[in-house]
């Protein structure tokens, strides 16, 4: 099954049409929760026609600050009310020194961070009752590490042993930015635990940056990364594209979630090409 | 094991750039594009402070929105974990804290509140009421919207231009804001001092006309007469058409 990011900028054309066909929709709830009236009736007209996946925002699971548990415990009532299928997060922190910074801000790559990152995952399940799905995030400059990205997640993975949110699109503006091979890092990746695929298009604004701005169309290069990972995990799994700003036509949408599902479709069939 | 001192330092270092970009050497750290993160925080932050409060944006020089959105971030913790809802903070900041900027405009922070109220009016959780839309406004009790907030203003910002309100504007000024039901659009109605206190015995229990007219004119000191009594049933069908007033009791 492939998805979409729903956003209220193209949300009323979206429901009015049947030009663009999901088989899920995504949402943040931050945007959700606590929301009534225009928007809580297109929410419902949505969830009248297609199952929902949570991608939070700001549970900053990476943070040092305490975890916000009432905060915790509206997404818990969120994720019942919409009956969502999977509640996701990232491998980040958006809040620091009590102050929200709303944005993903990357983790240092340590040893204590990865124990810290790993209990909170496992008190978020507690709470929540529920696996949940961690993404690996885009990030423009490492901050103190000592290990890897790559050893950094396989750790959280093993200790929390949450799910991942395997963002493609991220993984291949990281390698670019930091001067890896993607492939590599999809071998070395404890691909076991992936549950959800994320896809988008990304900026590049230097020589040596690109930005993940969710804002352009799926490049070609990703779109093959996004084979070598389907042909790697031989299994179905979701697969959502995001698309948050410069919208297109819903017609373009369609397409590349049609493309998606094609690539996925090969993958799958072709097994001997599975772990070559 | 918990997190670290040193980790904690360097989280604290990088947020702090990013709320107040001032960059201290964090270890590690690539200079060339740890900037993306104080744009990308800002730019969130800018943009969602600009739609909610427009008129405040128009009113403000550039070079004075910038100053007052940064000392804000920079000095305040946003405590909301839904930025739609943070800029109610940057009201709430300018009210307690007083920037000099309110000298300038001494009802900038009436100005941000009547915008933040039409984003929380619009955004609120629904609210219900009994009613029956069937009925009649001369002498059925009138169940007003539940979605609707009662306000009070020393300077007319519901009614002017933000560029044109002056000192000499200072008084009283009242208005309800409701939100309409089937749009979901926040409308704004502007009320003399009788009817808002008309809206507020509303608000408490449906009442009838002749109850609410006869109380509000006891309460405000005034004789009620023939005048009144159509003034006060036209504001009334108006609101009952514009969808302030939801309908009737259930019989
Ligand atoms: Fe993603």
């Amino acid at each position: 099954m492939t998805g979409i990011g729903f956003r209220k900028d193209f949300a009323e054309e979206f429901l009015q049409s049947s030009v663009l066909q999901p088989s899920f929709l995504e949402v943040a709830p931050e945007n959700w929760i606590g929301v009534g009236g225009y928007w809580k009736k297109q929410l419902n007209k949505a969830l009248k026609r297609y199952p929902l996946f949570l991608h939070g925002l700001s549970l900053s699971i990476g943070s040092p600050d305490p975890l916000d548990l009432d905060f915790l415990r509206k997404v818990k009532t969120f994720i019942k009310e919409t009956g969502a299928g999977i509640y996701s997060e990232h491998l980040s922190y958006a809040k620091c020194d009590n102050a929200h910074l709303y944005d993903l801000l990357p983790v240092p790559f340590t040893a204590d961070a990865v124990d810290h990152v790993s209990e909170r995952i496992l008190q978020v399940q507690d709470l929540l009752q529920q696996k949940i799905a961690i993404e690996i995030v885009s990030y423009y400059t490492p901050v103190a590490p000592e290990m890897t990205e790559l050893e950094f997640i396989n750790a959280v993975l093993r200790k929390s042993g949450c799910d991942l949110l395997l963002d493609v699109n991220n993984i291949y503006v990281n390698s670019f930015n930091h001067h890896y091979d993607p492939y590599q890092f999809i071998d070395g990746l404890t691909i076991d635990n992936v549950s959800y695929i994320h896809m988008a298009g990304h900026l590049k604004i230097a020589d040596d940056l690109i930005i993940d701005t969710h804002g352009e169309a799926i490049i070609d290069p990703v779109y093959q990364l996004f084979d070598y990972a389907i042909r790697k995990l031989q299994k179905d799994v979701p697969v959502l594209l995001e698309r948050d700003f410069n919208i297109p036509d819903l017609a373009e949408l369609q397409h590349e979630i049609l493309q998606l599902e094609k690539i996925k479709r090969d993958a799958l069939k072709e097994k001997s090409y599975a772990t070559a | 094991m918990q997190l670290l001192e040193t980790t904690r330092n360097h989280q604290s270092e990088l947020a702090k750039y990013c709320r107040t970009g001032q960059y201290n050497p964090i270890q590690g750290v690539n200079e060339r594009h740890v900037g993306r993160y104080r744009q990308l925080v800002i730019n969130v932050v800018d943009d969602t402070l600009r739609s909610a409060f427009p008129l405040t944006c128009n009113l403000l020089s550039p070079d004075e929105w910038t100053k007052e959105v940064n000392d804000f971030f920079s000095s305040h913790a946003c405590q909301s974990p839904q930025v739609w809802s943070m800029p109610k903070e940057f009201w709430a900041y300018v009210k307690d804290q007083q920037p000099a900027i309110v000298k300038k405009y001494p009802f900038l922070d009436e100005l941000l509140w009547l915008e933040w109220l039409e984003v929380e009016m619009f955004m609120m959780e629904d609210k219900t009421a009994g009613h029956t839309p069937a009925g009649n406004l001369k002498k059925d009790k009138i169940v007003i919207n539940p979605e609707h907030h009662l306000q009070y203003f020393t300077y007319p910002v519901h009614l002017k231009n933000a560029q044109q309100i002056t000192k000499t504007d200072k008084g009283h000024y009242f208005l309800v804001l409701h939100r309409e039901p089937v749009t979901g659009k926040v409308k704004f109605t502007n009320l003399s001092p009788f009817l808002a206190r008309m809206v507020e015995l509303l608000a408490e229990k449906p009442r009838t006309i002749k109850e609410l007219i006869k109380k509000t004119s006891r309460e405000i000191g005034i004789v009620p007469d023939q005048q009144l009594a159509e003034d006060v049933l036209h504001f009334l069908e108006n609101a009952l058409a514009g969808g302030l007033i939801h309908g009737f009791v259930n019989k």
